[in-house]
């Protein structure tokens, strides 16, 4: 019996496929993540974030790329379950057999990767979709130009009481700002939980965004937090060291004539990659 | 030499099995594996202790795949390159507790003991492991001009004895190196063209069928090939495979 009615090589390919999409994703994520390393108060990094949060070739990406994902964990659980059904009587001894790095736990490992994308993605993608509180970050301009106008229609005598209470409030706000509030180069208010956006922004002020520099700063902070990153990255190593040089396998590229390349590439991907990865909480940690 | 030997017995297919325990001593060194399931036997046998245990086996020359035990956690046991035929005591140590299982698979279900039933091989074969012949006359030897590296590397897909190691040391019990090198001894050559791209088709839907798994890329089948058929193999396969669903033209 199988679950899914597909050529068990087609399974596969698709299984090769997705897998290889996500791949592509890891180096702009690493590259973004590098960005916090510079000492900048977050510049770059903040630019990066407000772009990949704004572009809509980007948004369509993150749909397709999320999708990707979803079918991806998918496919493999319904591999490994059929898989499984093939040999429904196990050995009394477990098989000795010599093989590929990481090839039989790929849906161990796997699932370590899923677990920590779900820690990923409550803590950030969640934030910045608002289902959970985060910390935001507002530029200064945005904030000056929304109090004037509000400032503008107080003198035309279009606000109540009570909004002039609201402004009076920001204003102070704003002008108390405490200095770790503000970015180093003056541009942004940083740092900020919900209730200081409203205070400083007014409430119906929306034109915020995740402070994802702040928030990942402070993540890092923890030694719990950098210990389950950096295990989730020398899991996610051996997880893409078997998926790279086996994407190649089950395409039929596996040709003498480009086994150095591939095997140039498997290597790139996973001690490049998650060490990129890792060496950000690692240098955030120690030099807070 | 002595050993401990834990054999899997099983009476027949739906029988539930069981590990039996058997000391045997004063084993050559020489003694090949089977030889020494024989002195077994006979003990069993003479000294009226159970049925012999039945075991698969026929040339004893490592060339005709009858014979496939898994010792030990590995199919053919601790030696690379060689069936169990091949297999010698002296690769052991004295008093070494040796386990022997049958191959385990869906599509490989126990006949009896050691014994397992490898017909779902001979349907894969049935599928397209064949090539189509002209009638007439002898055609000229090397009237079709062949590469030596192809002819080379269908000579060596073709080494394939079919005794289902692959099977058994995959952890999805996966008959891909099989059906790989059966393709590929094909896929080489000229002869093969014909039915090239039904016969990939045909003999991964049987495999299916059957009840195999898939291919994870764990090589624990190259690993333990006695006739060391190469994972490349499988690569070609995935590449006719490729080839034929995107050029086929049928319906």
């Amino acid at each position: 019996m199988k679950l899914i009615k597909l050529a068990s090589i087609s399974k596969k390919l698709c299984m090769g496929a997705l897998g290889a999409f996500l791949l592509v994703f890891l180096p702009f994520h690493m590259g973004m993540n590098l960005c916090i390393l510079r000492d900048d108060g977050g510049e770059w990094y903040r630019n990066v974030c407000h772009f990949m949060g704004t572009n809509y070739i980007v948004k369509v990406f993150e749909v397709i790329l999320l999708a990707c994902v979803v079918f991806h964990i998918v496919m493999g659980i319904i591999l490994a379950i059929e898989n499984k059904m093939s040999r429904p009587v196990g050995y009394a001894v477990a098989n000795k057999s010599k093989t590929h790095s990481g090839s039989k736990y790929m849906i161990w490992t796997g699932g370590i990767i899923l677990v920590f994308l779900i820690i990923h993605f409550v803590d950030f993608y969640f934030a910045k979709m608002g289902l959970v509180e985060g910390k935001y970050v507002v530029k200064v301009e945005k904030v000056e130009r929304a109090f004037q106008e509000k400032a503008m229609k107080m003198q035309q005598g279009q606000l109540k009481e009570a909004d002039l209470k609201e402004l009076q409030a920001q204003y102070m706000a704003i002008q108390s700002m405490s200095r770790e509030k503000v970015s180093k180069n003056e541009k942004y208010f940083i740092n900020l939980n919900k209730e200081e956006v409203q205070v400083v922004c007014g409430k119906d002020f929306e034109d915020y965004e995740p402070d994802f520099y702040n928030m990942a700063k402070e993540k890092f902070h923890s030694p719990l937090y950098v210990l389950i990153y950096l295990l989730t990255f020398i899991i996610l190593a051996v997880h893409l060291f078997h998926g790279v040089s086996s994407v190649f396998q089950t395409y039929g590229l596996n040709v003498q004539m480009y086994q150095k390349a591939i095997n140039g590439l498997a290597w790139f991907y996973a001690v490049v990659i998650p060490m990129g990865f890792a060496i950000v909480p690692l240098i955030v940690y120690f030099t807070k | 030499m002595d050993f401990t030997l834990k054999i899997w017995r099983q009476e027949n297919a739906q029988a539930k099995g069981h590990f039996e325990t058997y000391k045997l001593t004063g084993i050559s060194p020489d003694c090949s594996f089977l030889e020494m399931l024989d002195i077994l036997n006979e003990t069993l046998i003479n000294d009226n202790i159970a049925h012999p245990v039945v075991f698969d086996n026929d040339c004893r020359e490592g060339i005709c795949g009858m014979c496939g035990l898994y010792i030990n956690g590995r199919p053919h046991g601790p030696d690379d390159g060689v069936t169990t035929c091949q297999l010698h005591m002296r690769r052991f140590k004295d008093g070494d507790t040796i386990t022997i299982e049958p191959w385990r698979a869906k599509a490989f279900p126990i006949i009896k003991d050691l014994v397992v039933d490898r017909s779902a091989f001979d349907k894969i074969i049935q599928e397209g492991g064949y090539i189509s012949a002209t009638t007439g006359g002898v055609p000229d030897a090397n009237a079709i001009p062949i590469p030596k590296q192809d002819a080379d590397e269908a000579m060596d897909a073709a080494s394939c004895i079919g005794c289902g190691a692959c099977v058994a040391a995959c952890k999805n019990a996966s008959a891909m190196l099989f059906v790989s090198a059966k393709v590929s001894q094909f896929a080489l050559l000229p002869q093969g063209k014909p039915e090239a791209k039904r016969r990939v088709v045909k003999m991964i839907k049987k495999m299916d069928e059957l009840g195999f798994g898939g291919c994870t890329n764990t090589y624990a089948c190259e690993a333990e090939c006695p006739k060391s058929i190469k994972k490349t193999n499988i690569a070609r396969m995935n590449r006719e495979f490729i080839c034929s669903k995107c050029t086929s033209n049928e319906q």
